[in-house]
């Protein structure tokens, strides 16, 4: 059984729809809500699957003093940019352009590797350190995308081209085996091309019709069904009786077109009318035959190794292609496969969904890392780490010694909580957890000291140069643990008491959580053991207090402002802590 | 700038084999050359610093104007440790790099074949010319790659269709020129 380290995850309350937004305010009074707050969260519950996040995932809104997941943010796009040669795409190019890079940058379609241009003539291997040529000249000839990883070339696919740069365009006019093909915007010129008409008229009298591109295909099917739903009385109806259920149903056809088109297909003339409509007859229309003759694959099979056939991985990687015929039988070899334009990457900002603050915005140059705004929920609530805890003195208790180690059933077993505050106010820290976990194995939990006080994130050279020496600080530790007295101190200062906290540092605080495994051993009629029931689960309810400046934009300012207003804060959250597996 | 001295004990130094050395070889001082049967180095080959080459299984034979990095092994006994009569035998134009590991028990590398950066090649494993390992790849012992393999992203086979053979070969002798001025050659310790 893999070890399991302690982990903390925080529920994010958007989760809970009505208190999304809804700053947790300590002056309004609240209304009693008994079903909501007697609740325990489950964090085995499918739902909770989706709002649990790690502290480092969470960003937190200043303005609304909430929790913020990457579930319940707003994002935008700030840039596009290619993630190989980093340039910026401006927006108004994806729309014309796609959302893949229109410079040379490409993907091996066999390894995915970066490809790089290199003259096919003089081509050095990128494997060696190699001198530049100096027998030949190194910038002549055709060019040629290869993989300095597989060694995959463009010359296997029949592709090479004339000029080292502006790949791309190249590319969209070469087919594989290094034909020429037409770019979508080229055929439609051409469509337009009465002498060309007039050939293709002659070409369907013959039989011998035309390959469509996708695009083109499309555009010709659209409008032929658009022609029809405005005339449907024009087709010679045969499937009438089937009514609004078949495909040649004005009704259902419309209702499929404006799924594509967004709408604008449905006129009430053609609502109202029930009747069939005939289907594309010419590839005018958008007819196209499906060539369903595979015997050239079939024998390609033959005369080839599996090697030479394309993964449906390869596969998923090609860019889909518009200016291509159709799909049938398409793409079943390696031989077939093109480079592959990077996809762009895109930098976002996040957004409170509430009060539309910016909670996170990315630098918009590219090739910085860094972050304009960044609000992580890291540095507004307290941390929590978990840490077994071995008592050497207590003979009845004792936790695992090594981090990771199972848990014994219905053996005590103690851990330390320390909960560590990053803002500049003390604050104050209620916990509730149930008693017993819930799930199908309860097990036993009692935090001995649910309520305490964290002192503020000051400078750590205040502490310093307040406490000179290390036996002060140890003196003082003793005071402060020792809150009720300090008799029974120096005897013991390991002892588990109930309200007491374990150790207080600077910043920070630790207390015991008590937990009695549940036994695992399964009832009869129960089910057999699901995946990570084993794991011991607390879901703890957390209570952060604390006054802030009633501004409310700086929680994180100096203290020693005005007393008049400064205003108390408040911020509660489930969380749950996984402790251990326990001993099957 | 004061060499560098190791703490640690020098590696306690095999039995010295009895090598025959081109006159054109390039070896340096720090490679490990040890065993108990022959090693045989032909001409314009460079051994970096620090590679090894273990004829303790058999007999070593590396071809013309190859190329082992450093850390690469030749000839590391591997599990079966038996002995045979030629333990590895390497081609011409054979690239060997950084930390690669070449068993030995029969194996063969053909010319101009690339070993990549910690691959292993494994015991009686016959490698055909103009290969390409790429780093971290593997070849399980006894195995048979035909001429001409890319084995790729864990154990992916295709076949280079490139037709560089030649001007890869070019272009190693062009760095073996480099090489052979950069690395103070010392046959005589090895001898």
């Amino acid at each position: 059984m893999a070890a399991l380290t302690p982990y903390t995850y925080i529920q994010c309350p958007c989760s809970d729809s009505p208190t999304l937004g809804r700053p947790s305010d300590a002056s309004s009074p609240t209304s009693p809500e008994p079903d909501e707050d007697d609740r325990t969260f489950d964090p085995r519950a499918p739902r909770s699957n989706y709002s649990l996040y790690p502290l480092e995932y969470l960003l937190y809104c200043e303005d609304c003093h909430q929790i913020r997941c990457p579930r319940c943010v707003a994002e935008e796009i700030v840039t596009y940019y290619c993630p190989n040669c980093l340039f910026e795409v401006p927006s108004s190019n994806l729309k014309s352009e796609g959302n893949r890079c229109t410079r040379s940058c490409f993907q091996c379609p066999i390894c995915i590797g970066p490809l790089a241009v290199t003259s096919v003539e003089t081509k050095p291997d990128p494997s060696l350190l190699a001198a530049p040529d100096n027998t030949a000249t190194p910038h002549s000839g055709p060019y040629a995308l290869t993989c300095s990883y597989c060694n995959w070339t463009s010359t296997e696919v029949g592709i090479k081209f004339d000029k080292p740069n502006g790949i791309h365009a190249q590319l969209a006019k070469l087919r594989n085996g290094g034909a020429t093909r037409m770019t979508a915007k080229e055929r439609k010129e051409r469509r337009k091309d009465p002498a060309f008409r007039a050939a293709a008229a002659a070409a369907i009298g013959s039989r011998e019709q035309e390959d469509l591109d996708l695009e083109t295909q499309f555009a010709n099917l659209k409008m032929f069904y658009q022609n029809q739903l405005a005339h449907p009385n024009s087709a010679d109806t045969g499937l009438s009786g089937l009514g609004d259920l078949g495909f040649s149903s004005p009704t259902s056809l419309s209702r499929i077109m404006s799924l594509y088109t967004g709408g604008g297909l449905q006129d009430k003339k053609a609502k109202s009318r029930v009747g069939a409509m005939r289907e594309a007859l010419d590839p005018d229309e958008g007819f196209q035959l499906a060539s369903l003759d595979e015997s050239a694959a079939i024998a390609q099979l033959q005369a080839e190794t599996l090697d030479d056939t394309a993964s449906a991985a390869q596969l998923l990687d090609q860019p889909p292609n518009i200016g291509e015929e159709h799909l049938y039988g398409r793409g079943r070899f390696a031989s077939e496969l093109r480079p592959i334009p990077y996809l762009l990457r895109t930098k976002r900002s996040k957004r409170c969904p509430m009060c539309r603050h910016i909670i996170s915005k990315p630098e918009a140059k590219v090739q910085t890392t860094r972050f304009r705004i960044r609000l992580i929920a890291g540095s507004y609530i307290p941390s929590i780490a978990i840490r077994p805890l071995a008592i050497s003195s207590g003979s009845s208790a004792s936790g695992p010694a090594v981090p990771g180690a199972l848990l014994e059933p219905l053996k005590p077993a103690h851990y330390l909580l320390t909960f560590k505050n990053p803002i500049f106010e003390p604050v104050k820290v209620t916990l509730g957890a149930p008693s017993k976990t819930p799930g199908r194995f309860a097990s036993k939990v009692t935090v001995l000291c649910p309520d305490f006080e964290i002192d503020a994130n000051t400078d750590v050279w205040d502490e310093a140069l307040r406490e000179t020496g290390e036996r002060d600080r140890e003196k003082e530790r003793r005071r402060r643990r020792g809150e009720d007295g300090n008799h029974n101190n120096n005897n013991n200062h390991n002892q588990l008491e109930v309200g007491k906290i374990w150790e207080r540092g600077r910043n920070w605080v630790s207390i015991v959580v008590e937990v009695v495994p549940a036994s695992l051993a399964l009832v009869a009629g129960q089910g057999p053991l699901r995946e990570d029931e084993d794991v011991l689960e607390i879901p703890m309810f957390v209570r952060v207090e604390w006054e802030g400046d009633a501004g409310g934009d700086e929680v994180g300012s100096a203290p020693g402002g005005d007393k008049e207003v400064r205003e108390k804060r408040e911020l509660a959250y489930w969380c749950v802590l996984g402790l251990g597996r326990i001993r099957q | 700038m004061s060499k560098r001295h190791s703490i640690l004990p020098p590696a306690p130094s095999g039995p010295r084999p009895p090598t025959h050395l081109s006159p054109t070889l390039t070896i340096s001082d720090s490679a490990v050359l040890t065993g108990t049967h022959s090693i045989t180095l032909h001409g314009e080959t460079v051994i970096h610093p620090r590679a090894r080459l273990d004829s303790l299984a058999g007999r070593l034979t590396v071809g013309r104007r190859c190329v082992v990095h450093e850390r690469a092994t030749i000839g590391a006994v591997g599990a079966s440790g038996r002995i045979v009569e030629a333990a590895v035998t390497v081609g011409d134009y054979v690239v060997v790099e950084v930390g690669a590991v070449i068993e030995a028990g029969e194996t063969v590398v053909g010319e101009g074949t690339v070993v990549g950066v910690g691959a292993r090649v494994g015991a009686g494993a016959v490698v055909g010319k103009h290969c390409t390992l790429t780093p971290h790849s593997e070849i399980a012992a006894g195995e048979v790659v035909p001429d001409f393999t890319v084995v790729y992203s864990n154990g992916l086979r295709r076949t280079d269709k490139r037709g560089v053979a030649e001007l890869k070969n070019k272009g190693l002798a062009r760095q073996i020129d480099v090489l052979r001025r950069m690395i103070p050659s010392n046959p005589a310790k090895f001898a």
